[in-house]
């Protein structure tokens, strides 16, 4: 009985891991998605430049 | 907006529903291993990490090889796109090898050539980042980043090899009954269906992120062009 191994207890070990993992994941996907949103802004605003723009030069 | 590709939008949903049974699979599945504990439930998404990581630096020395030959600017975006993804799974199989090393080798970091040659490698595609944000000329710029790549792909091989190759203590999984391997890693048959089940969900998960990655890439150049109309008119 006390000779008996008994795999060591390295459960945080494993939750910190995954959390590395999981988290690097994560970040990326977020970094998708800011960039998408930051992309789409600068596009909406572009066009609505290139309207203006339009709209200014038909007007005269 | 422009709209997701339906097919896209089912990669998504399959990619997002196998990475829950593979993260069940590792956790609950998955005997826990004799030795080492729980913590060795983390090679599984450890391997497939660094997986992913030589298949997107194999991805992007391939589309660099074709851009050089055809000169198509498409292939030039599949290269950078597959770098980003490289470089966050190559961070992500670095950092959970040193948690699995911490109460294994009972140290965050050893200077054994898997470790450091895995760190080369990730140095090498963070170099080829930083090489294409100091070209300003969009042609020179691809094709340094497609050179460049071709040349630092050495460090995919060397970086799989060096646990065949050098003396080390990092354990072998794939071909562990390799006479040169100093230490291996053995699995029963659930440990085993994890692990390819692993390895092909995070596979799909770079297919499904690539995709994302050039659909971000294709915007940025709408973006760029919209500006270059409004500037010229």
């Amino acid at each position: 009985m006390l000779l008996q191994e008994v795999p060591v207890n390295t459960f945080n070990y494993m939750l910190l891991g995954f959390s590395a993992i999981l988290g690097i994941m994560a970040l990326f996907l977020i970094s998708l998605v800011v960039r998408f949103r930051n992309l789409y802004r600068d596009l909406e605003q572009l066009e609505g430049n290139d309207v203006n723009e339009r709209t200014y030069t038909t007007g005269f | 907006m422009e709209p997701i590709p339906k097919i896209l939008k089912v990669l998504n949903w399959i990619t997002s529903a196998l990475f829950v049974v593979a993260l069940y699979m590792v956790l609950f599945f998955a005997p826990r291993e004799a030795v080492m504990g729980d913590v060795q439930r983390v090679f599984y998404f450890h391997v497939s990490a660094g997986w992913v990581g030589g298949l997107a630096f194999l991805v992007t020395a391939i589309a660099s090889g074709v851009y050089l030959a055809r000169g198509d600017h498409r292939w030039d975006q599949i290269a950078l796109a597959s770098v980003e993804i490289g470089l966050f799974f190559t961070l992500a199989n670095i950092i959970s090898g040193s948690i699995w090393a911490r109460p294994i080798w009972n140290t965050w970091w050893t200077w054994d050539p898997r470790l450091v040659t895995a760190s080369i490698m990730e140095l090498v595609y963070i170099a080829y980042l930083l090489l294409r944000q100091g070209v300003d000329d969009p042609d020179r710029r691809a094709r340094f980043g497609a050179v460049y790549s071709i040349v630092g792909f050495i460090s995919v091989p060397i970086t799989f090899l060096s646990i065949r190759i050098f003396r080390t203590i990092h354990p072998v999984v794939i071909g562990s009954s390799d006479p040169a391997a100093m230490s291996s890693l053995t699995m029963d048959p659930k440990m085993r269906v994890a692990f390819f089940f692993s390895l092909f969900t995070f596979t799909l998960v770079y297919v499904t992120l690539l995709w994302h990655r050039l659909r971000l890439q294709h915007l940025a150049e709408r973006v760029e062009q919209t500006k270059m109309k409004v500037l010229s008119a």
